[in-house]
């Protein structure tokens, strides 16, 4: 049974790329008692070493990035408004009359002009972001500036929910893949593994680009979330991938070309593990794989998806279903990558 | 303050769509105090009736107990929910926006946004809501069991705490009125008013008013106040058409308000040393001002509004002080008229 508190605590602490303090704690935490060895590198990132059974001949590395989509503050107005930038590839729709939290606890909401007022042609434009702004209450500069400055970090309100099978969250990329990897170091590993919990995954991959140089794997495995468009309005054929029909696999995507051979290995260790997975059939988005595979001399990379409805919006959906089967899935993938490699 | 707050707050919570106000109207009416009768009428108008019963000086206070929202309109075959506006609805906060589907039971819900990879060059562009969907995670099958078409959706966005007396929740228009009026009873439970006061919680303003044409009419009033709220200053929105969070009460100035009642609030806003602006309307006040006015043989009617931000989006700001402010002038023109 999954760990659902994990993954809520997960969720909903507060950390966008640059400004992983918050949750790489929490991953440390989950993680001392049963990792063998941890190494925080310059810029942030988790390197767990997690001994198995075995010592394996394929250096593994499996990583999954703790950083989220939010926004920064660029600019107080005199007015006492907070001007800002979106930190990671944000919709600009989604923003208008959401709830936020600025870096401490500071509440505001992103306001926009009342309805009442618009002229015709503007109530189905979407605003610019040089239109938009976090309002805080404060009723002057100064007092906006008593509490907050330009740098501050800025993330979305949200609720974690269980419902009809599904989960509801914000965070749910990639902090899910966090969950799958500390549910993976829990468990009594065959091959020694290297974990790795990226941070900026989201404004460039810089964190997994710098922790494949440390760790220097041979093989590796991003844990990710993808864009599952499964929803009315889209045909089939630009749904990319389905919640409920399993983890999705990338043969490529807007970064990386995939091992292929270790393409095809998911799909045979998702029937070995008796569980479901879906190819991703789209060549869009992109992950940390970007940076991984040509990491080096070069890192045969494959790449593990939850499919994830409204990413990068303050609620995503996945699955409870996919959560489960992408677990088993890795622990499977991982074995036989190791004895692919040594036959 | 921190009394009011919880008050605005727990109404606020209480949602209510025009035509289904009744947990708004049951929140607002375990509040109101010193009033010898509550009672609801055919289209569920919440009246709470105040002083003495015989005085041909019969004062109606309005305010409006309905919030904007969105009602389902059918249910898709994969279990995704298309709704449209209950009111006027701004479509540019849908997208990605958590909403509670008030079906058999309460689900939570996310209006659907645009998969980053579709939206190519057409960011510009906002659906219209009944282009949208409502996903809740269901399949048709078990959607069907616990929605129907009719089923109301509101905003679920948690009332919050700004700096200083300011605070956001959705359903401020009209909550923070509708707190007014309970906040204005209060202070009148004291000494109970020789007049006679109704306290009008009206349904239905977001689609028309048509609870206060009823709720007026049934209680027919020699003279009336609406309370509603008004555009606060926010960037885009020009200065002389709107007033000032914590820049006290509005009071309306239009053709359909008498103006003895405008000047009379003026008076007394400059008397008890609080803010106030004169808000001025050329045409229609937009409120239900314009109808109670023109309740059976007429009405001489005024307006207060409360300056409010972001109107019908979940985002909705107020100042407290503001709705304090409100219901001390009520008091005060009820001590003045009684």
């Amino acid at each position: 049974m999954a760990d659902w508190n994990l993954l809520e605590k997960l969720c909903t602490a507060r950390g966008i790329s640059g400004r992983e303090d918050e949750i790489r704690a929490l991953i440390l935490k989950e993680i001392k008692s049963c990792a063998d060895e941890i190494k925080i590198t310059p810029l942030g990132n988790i390197v767990a070493f997690k001994a198995g059974k075995q010592h394996p001949n394929t250096k593994l590395m499996i990583s999954a990035h703790m950083d989220e989509v939010g926004l920064i503050v660029t600019h107080v107005t005199d007015e006492g408004l907070l001007k800002f930038e979106t930190v990671g590839g944000i919709d600009r729709r989604i923003l208008p009359g959401k709830s936020v939290t600025v870096e401490d606890g500071i509440s505001g909401v992103i306001g926009v002009k009342p309805i009442h007022l618009l002229e015709k042609d503007q109530i189905s434009k979407s605003v610019p972001l040089k239109d938009l702004y976090i309002d805080i209450g404060a009723s002057s500069r100064e007092e906006a500036e008593s509490c907050v400055k330009p740098g501050d970090m800025v993330t979305f309100d949200s609720y974690f929910d269980r419902q009809g099978g599904m989960i509801m969250s914000k965070a749910l990329d990639d902090r899910a893949g966090c969950a799958l990897l500390i549910g993976m170091m829990k468990a009594q590993l065959k091959y020694d593994t290297v974990f790795v919990f990226a941070v900026q995954e989201e404004i460039g991959l810089k964190g997994a680009r710098t922790a494949a140089f440390s760790v220097a794997p041979q093989a590796a495995i991003v844990v990710e979330s993808t864009t599952a468009a499964d929803v009315p309005g889209v045909e089939e054929d630009r749904q990319v991938c389905r919640l409920g029909k399993g983890p999705v696999i990338s043969f490529m995507d807007k970064g990386t070309i995939y091992d292929r051979e270790y393409y095809q290995l998911a799909f045979q260790a998702a029937e070995k593990a008796g569980v479901p997975c879906q190819a991703k059939q789209a060549v869009a988005g992109g992950n940390d794989a970007a940076a991984i595979h040509v990491s080096r001399a070069g890192v045969r990379t494959a790449a593990v998806s939850l499919p994830c409805r409204y990413l990068h919006a303050p609620f995503g959906m996945i699955a409870q279903e996919d959560y489960c089967s992408a677990g088993q899935l890795l622990i499977q993938y991982a074995e036989m990558i190791e004895e692919r490699n040594a036959t | 303050m921190q009394e009011l707050k919880e008050l605005v707050f727990r109404l606020c919570k209480a949602g209510g769509t025009p035509g289904d106000e009744s947990a708004a109207a049951a929140a607002a009416a375990q509040k109101f105090p010193g009033c010898a009768e509550t009672h609801t009428d055919a289209l569920g108008n919440l009246l709470a009736v105040m002083g003495d019963p015989k005085s041909k000086n019969h004062i109606l206070l309005d305010a409006h107990l309905d919030q904007i929202g969105l009602v389902v309109t059918r249910i898709e075959k994969n279990g995704f929910l298309r709704a449209d506006r209950c009111g006027g609805t701004d479509q540019r906060i849908l997208p990605g926006t958590a909403v509670t589907v008030c079906g058999k039971e309460e689900l939570h819900g996310i209006v659907c946004c645009m998969p980053p990879h579709l939206t190519g060059g057409d960011r510009d562009k906002v659906p219209a809501p009944d282009k949208m969907a409502v996903d809740i995670g269901l399949s048709r099958e078990e959607a069907e069991k616990r929605v129907q078409p009719g089923d109301r959706i509101l905003f679920r966005t948690e009332p919050k705490s700004l700096l200083g007396t300011r605070i956001t929740a959705p359903g401020l228009d009209d909550r923070s009125s509708v707190a007014a009026l309970i906040r204005c009873a209060q202070l009148l439970t004291e000494k109970p008013p020789r007049c006679r006061v109704t306290f009008l919680c009206s349904t239905r303003e977001e689609v028309g008013g048509q609870g206060a044409v009823t709720g007026a009419y049934g209680a027919d009033p020699s003279q009336a106040i609406a309370v509603d709220v008004g555009f606060a200053a926010q960037p885009g929105v020009e200065p002389e058409k709107c007033g000032k969070l914590g820049g006290g009460p509005m009071i309306g100035y239009a053709p359909v308000l008498n103006r003895g009642i405008s000047e009379k609030l003026v008076l007394l806003a400059e008397k008890s040393k609080m803010p106030y602006k004169r808000d001025v309307m050329g045409e229609d006040t937009g409120t239900n001002s314009d109808d109670i006015a023109a309740t059976r043989s007429g009405v001489p009617t005024g307006l207060v509004s409360i300056p409010l931000r972001y109107m019908h989006t979940p985002a909705e700001v107020v100042d407290l002080q503001d709705v304090e402010n409100t219901a001390r002038l009520l008091a005060a023109y009820i001590r003045e008229a009684e």
